[in-house]
């Protein structure tokens, strides 16, 4: 069976749902059930076999590579767990039709980049997938424009750079098959290889919100249905990673262009300190998320920007485990959202006796973000250190280390502002989430505590797709890390080391410090001697990181959006002014008739 | 010497004439605030672009371009070789007429529409679709 | 039953001349002999068109026997027959859609019947005559017609528009005839296969002077910048179809007799230059302003003078491949420019001022209609898998093709301001609450019906574009072709 058939069965799937809703929601919730349940067990069981057509004199061809496949794995899971946590998740909501012939577009969209194999079927399924996400992003209906056209125009951007690379590619090399492409762009002038590869990373940059092309990111993902952007940032801007991949690799790899690789990874770095950053002010658990995904992304941009076999295998590693954590806290914040009705963190507080399951999965979530032992960020954090030593990048060590510790901050901001803390009345009836917006996030945990011992789990599929990448082989065992240096690291014996650790301390911890607990009321708390306004509530969520603020707020005044800002409006004055020249006079249009003639006469006397 | 000259002068004060006319209708057309003026301009123009076409298609001493019975003998043979002026020039400009009145008749219905509509023909006073 | 490119013309024409009198038989008759006379020439299109591709021989009419180049031809190729086809698909489309339509009331439909067959008629007049002077007859029959209809509604400033639309026409027939009388004098001849043999015959000054005059006129007619005052103001003040007809119609026989005379009848090679100079500029300003405009069928108008920049920079180019791009574009302006003219003129159809206020919250009350418009804006601005999206990607590998580096970037950063102006007028269709109360009409089945076909095909070229493919190469390989359309309309001409 060939390809394009599992893209063409999920979009009209996509509009049979719709139709399925539009008549009874019971059943259009099953056959979301059901392309849930089928999406993977077809993956996984059917043969690819390349398959390719003739449109309007172009050749689209399709097939999953090695490196794809990586990228379809995490698609398909997290695509069918997020369709799962969708009903009951939307199931209050109107025009659920609407809603998952979107999300079915989205997926049909991804996989249907990651299966072609040139560059006009992969625009046309990017933006497949960048429409059917705009409009979920405004399926709220709330800051349509302000959100929702920023996040298309941002993406158009994106997208048209990548048109006119390759209608330039086209040109060059007579075809568009993406392969054929990255063989002979060692034979490119210069100037050719400089724009093509500029245009290609700004277009995949701006999926992955690398700054300073991200400010559509924090409020798009704010703005769509949390079981949407487990998907949006979990898979979708990977798509952007899998382009840059593809790109930054070959651009060094095979030519001596490495001044991009550097930018890249400097790029990345700034996204990365400077996105923590703004995560770690924020009040809304989702924008806080938003934030720290492009910061997470920027991690993932220095490691493919530094180019090493090391740099590359992170990246890759980290996009997969990304996808996963950044897909539970997302459907964790969902599920507060759906049982509280809020996302503020002054609102919230206490939640761990009333969601434990929730609270379970996010703090796994938590723990593989930050990068702890025993769970796999760590694994991706040690070998972007161990790149970055390798390669001799210093200073990016120093940013690195600066966004790590400063994750930190906003991830304990987010354990403990929602769940722990004293409850109060407002929440005491809030009940778990049900039992299927729960099953994603817990499978997904375990995934990742399986990958935090086991990383060879997945590192089969990396080593097959660095090889494409045009890497050696990569050397993995299933639970034992090699540095260059030769040392080993087994994980099975670390981590059962720290889990042994961990609870020897949390039994003692628990046992000495019990009886001190002295139990007080939520406003009381110590203000660390700020003085406290008056119109100021006392939530200890108030003013958070104060101080850290204070110390950083030169730096963060700066934003690139009121630059674009500036320019967007500049555009429209500019027109608006221009717009008097239909002054509505008919004798006027009359004149420009006869100036135009004239003008007419000169050129075509001189020049024809 | 006196046939070509007359042939020189004729067709210069024929195409001069006609591009005066033109100008004129033009600057009419440009100037007047009139809408009843403008619309006359363009007639005037039409009109010079008319004579225009007609003056290339004439030749001295011409006659009609209509085949009689007149020249012809009862043999059907023609009597003597006619100089007649081109047809076609003719035939277009009847057209061309035809289609000037019909704009002029639509304008000036346009006109009344407009005095009713804004109680004013004054061209610079009718805007209320601009930008 | 008989087809033949003479019916395109006269068949309209008559029925024209005869609809009051068979209005007098039975009233009902009015509304139903056009599109029974329109359905026809889609027949017709369909019969010679098939024929043509089939053959890949242009079918040539002799008007009353006389051989060109003195006599008056009709010239169906592959090029004009699928012009040709597109505008009586159109208007079959168009009528199904007013039928009926509430604001002509009976005694208006009449009228406007009879405009509508004479637009149709003169339009595809424009296409197939092969002669200059009849292309200027069709042209006038176009205009006259015009000007009626944008006058249409009493109520609104149509007659301001109109009026607008009539001087500057004016000046296009003064200047087309003048172009015409020119070239007369120099070569004696008007058949444009006749002129295209001889043309290096001709003075080069007056070839000159007689180029920019055809063009000028010709220009106004194709809307270029900044001969396109009166554009917007006639769009916005039509009744709602006939926003689709001057889309689909008018301006098509403008671009048409623009790119006939460039390409076959002139050889000025600087002249594409010109037309590719010209359209950059009347795409970015007609697409700039439409950025900021509150009116809604203003808006949509600006987009559509944009449109026609961007065939102008198609047509500019002037290679196989933006030959190709620019009869997509075309297709493309018909179809989506008229469903968005369509739909939207039920989207504010009891407003009086048709602002894109009025259209807000209109998601909910006309469902269909606002997805309809939903989908002529996605395709508009070039969105796959619809099939705006081909156009622009054809349009963009000519300009690589040709080097134009800076065009293409052009072109993609006005789709960017597209794609605002557009996103939000949808946006707001679906999202924000309307504050003024404004009563609701729904689309009748058959203007539903109209729309749909329209949206279908959007979506059938979009998703296969094959289908239309090979005729859009045979049209642009007819176009390109310029010896053999001369010999093909004058086979004496090789012999002599």
């Amino acid at each position: 069976m060939s390809n394009i058939i599992i893209i063409l069965a999920i979009f009209g799937w996509a509009i049979l749902t719709y139709i399925a809703f539009r008549l009874n929601k019971t059943l259009g919730n099953i056959f979301v059930g059901l392309i849930a349940v089928a999406l993977p067990v077809y993956y996984f069981t059917y043969v690819p076999e390349d398959y390719s057509f003739q449109v309007m004199g172009l050749t689209l061809q399709f097939g999953f590579t090695s490196f794809s496949s990586l990228f379809a794995i995490l698609v398909v899971i997290l695509g069918a767990l997020t369709l799962l946590y969708s009903i009951p998740y939307m199931n209050k909501k109107d025009r659920l039709g609407w809603f998952y012939l979107n999300f079915l577009f989205s997926i049909g969209g991804m996989l249907g980049i990651l299966m072609s194999k040139d560059f006009v079927s992969l625009f046309i399924f990017w933006e497949i997938m960048t429409w059917s996400s705009y409009l979920i992003v405004i399926f709220s209906g709330k800051k349509v424009n302000k959100v929702g056209v920023k996040y298309m125009v941002y993406s158009a951007i994106g997208a048209y750079a990548m048109l006119m690379a390759i209608v330039l590619i086209n040109k060059w090399s007579g075809t568009t098959n993406i392969s054929h492409f990255f063989e002979t762009f060692a034979d490119y002038s210069n100037g050719a290889k400089i724009l093509s590869s500029l245009l290609l990373l700004t277009a995949f940059a701006v999926k992955s919100a690398l700054m300073p092309l991200h400010v559509w990111a924090p409020n798009a993902y704010t703005n769509s249905p949390m079981s949407y952007t487990s998907l949006f940032s979990g898979a979708l801007s990977k798509m952007g990673i899998y382009g840059m991949a593809l790109v930054a690799i070959m651009l060094y790899t095979n030519t001596g262009m490495k001044f991009f690789g550097e930018a890249l990874a400097w790029l990345g770095a700034i996204t990365a300190v400077l996105a923590t950053f703004w995560a770690v002010f924020q009040t809304d658990i989702r924008k806080l998320l938003a934030y720290s995904s492009i910061g997470q992304l920027g991690y993932i941009a220095v490691g493919l920007g530094i180019g090493t076999e090391l740099g590359v295998m992170a990246a890759l590693f980290l996009a997969l485990l990304h996808g996963l954590f950044k897909g539970i806290l997302f459907m964790a914040a969902g599920a507060i959202e759906y049982r509280t009705g809020k996302t503020d963190f002054s609102e919230l507080r206490g939640l761990i006796w009333k969601m434990p399951v929730t609270f379970f999965s996010a703090l796994v979530a938590i723990i593989a973000l930050a990068g702890m032992p025993p769970l796999s960020g760590l694994i991706s954090k040690w070998l972007i250190y161990e790149a970055l030593l390798s390669s001799e990048h210093y200073f990016l060590i120093i940013l690195i280390f600066l966004s790590s510790t400063a994750a930190f901050l906003y991830c304990f901001h987010f354990l403990y502002g929602v769940f722990l803390g004293q409850r109060e009345d407002d929440i005491e009836d809030v009940k778990e989430a049900p039992a299927l917006m729960l099953v994603p996030m817990v499978l997904m945990s375990f995934g990742l505590l399986a990958l935090g011992t086991f990383p060879g789990l997945i590192f089969k599929h990396i080593s097959s797709s660095m090889s494409y990448l045009g890497f050696n082989d990569v050397t993995w065992e299933m639970s034992v890390l090699t540095n260059e240096w030769g040392n080993k690291i087994y994980l099975t014996h670390l981590n059962t080391m720290f889990m042994v650790v961990f609870a020897v301390f949390f039994v003692i911890i628990t046992l000495v410090a019990r009886k001190k607990t002295r139990r007080v009321g939520t406003k009381d708390i110590a203000n660390a001697g700020e003085p406290i306004l008056a119109e100021d509530n006392y939530h200890f969520s108030q003013d958070f990181y104060k101080p850290f603020w204070r110390v950083i707020s030169p730096v963060m005044k700066y934003r690139i959006e009121t630059f674009y800002n500036s320019f967007a409006n500049g555009i429209g004055e500019f027109f608006q002014f221009f717009r008097r020249v239909y002054t509505g006079n008919g004798q006027t249009y009359a004149l420009y008739v006869v100036i135009f003639l004239t003008i007419l006469f000169i050129v075509g006397a001189t020049l024809i | 010497m006196t046939e070509e000259l007359m042939q020189q002068i004729l067709k210069i004060s024929f195409y001069g004439a006609s591009l005066a006319l033109i100008l004129i209708g033009l600057y009419g057309v440009l100037t007047k605030k009139n809408l009843i003026k403008i619309l006359l301009s363009m007639a005037i123009a039409e009109s010079g672009l008319n004579l225009l076409f007609v003056a290339i298609g004439y030749i001295m001493n011409g006659t009609a371009p209509i085949f009689s019975t007149a020249v012809l003998d009862e043999n059907n043979q023609l009597l003597e070789t006619v100089t007649m002026v081109d047809p076609i020039p003719q035939a277009l400009v009847l057209t061309a007429i035809v289609i000037g009145l019909g704009v002029t008749a639509v304008g000036l219905a346009l006109v009344i529409r407009l005095y009713k509509h804004h109680n004013t023909i004054n061209i610079d006073e009718i805007r209320n679709l601009k930008w | 039953m008989v087809a033949d490119p003479i019916l395109y013309v006269a068949l309209p024409l008559l029925t024209a001349f005869l609809l009051p009198i068979i209005g007098k038989i039975n009233k009902e008759l009015i509304r139903i002999v056009p599109g029974l006379l329109f359905a026809f020439l889609v027949y017709n299109s369909i019969a010679l068109f098939s024929k043509v591709s089939a053959t890949h021989t242009p079918i040539i009419v002799e008007i009353a026997g006389w051989a060109p180049p003195i006599g008056i031809n009709l010239v169906y190729s592959s090029f004009t027959g699928f012009i040709a086809t597109i505008i009586s698909v159109l208007a079959l489309l168009v009528w199904a859609y007013s039928y009926k339509f509430k604001k002509l009331e009976f005694d208006n439909s009449l009228k406007y019947f009879v405009l509508l067959m004479l637009v149709t008629a003169g339009s595809i007049g424009v296409i197939l005559t092969g002669d200059l002077f009849n292309q200027f007859v069709f042209l006038e029959i176009v205009a006259l017609s015009s000007y009626p209809l944008v006058a249409f509604y009493r109520g609104r400033n149509g007659a301001e528009a109109s009026f607008k639309y009539l001087l500057v026409g004016g000046f296009a027939s003064l200047s087309i005839l003048l172009g015409i009388v020119l070239i007369y004098s120099q070569l004696g001849t008007l058949n444009m296969a006749d002129i295209a043999a001889h043309i290096d015959e001709m003075p080069r000054n007056i070839k000159i002077v007689s180029f920019t005059l055809l063009f000028l006129g010709f220009a106004i007619e194709a809307e270029m910048f900044p001969l396109n005052g009166w554009a917007p103001d006639t769009y916005s003040q039509a009744p709602g179809p006939i926003g689709a007809v001057f889309a689909g119609m008018t301006a098509k026989a403008g671009i048409y007799a623009l790119i006939r005379m460039i390409y076959t009848i002139f050889d000025f090679s600087g002249a594409f230059e010109i037309l590719l100079i010209m359209g950059v500029i009347t795409l970015v300003v007609s697409e700039g302003i439409a950025l900021r405009q509150e009116n809604l069928k203003r808006m949509l108008a600006y987009s559509s003078l944009g449109q026609m920049g961007l065939l102008m920079i198609a047509f500019g180019i002037n290679t196989k491949t933006a030959v190709i791009a620019g009869m997509l574009i075309l297709f493309n302006h018909a179809v989506i420019k008229s469903l968005l003219f369509l739909s939207s003129s039920f989207l504010v159809y009891n407003s009086k001022d048709k602002l894109i206020k009025d259209a807000y919250g209109m998601g909910k009350k006309l469902p269909l209609t606002a997805i309809l418009f939903g989908i002529g804006a996605f395709a508009i601005v070039g969105l796959p898998p619809f099939s705006g999206f081909w156009g622009k990607l054809y349009l963009l590998m000519a300009s690589a093709d040709a080097n134009l580096l800076g065009l293409i970037a052009l072109i993609l950063a006005v789709s960017v301001i597209e794609i605002v102006y557009y996103f939000r007028v949808v946006n707001g269709v679906y999202f924000k609450k309307s504050k003024t109360e404004i009563e609701v009409h729904k689309p009748r089945w058959n203007a539903s019906l109209a729309m749909i076909i329209l949206a279908a095909a959007i979506i059938v070229v979009g998703i296969y574009p094959n289908i239309i493919y090979d005729y859009l190469v045979n049209a642009a390989d007819t176009l390109l072709d310029k010896a053999s359309y001369i010999s093909h309309v004058l086979p004496n001409l090789a012999s002599n």
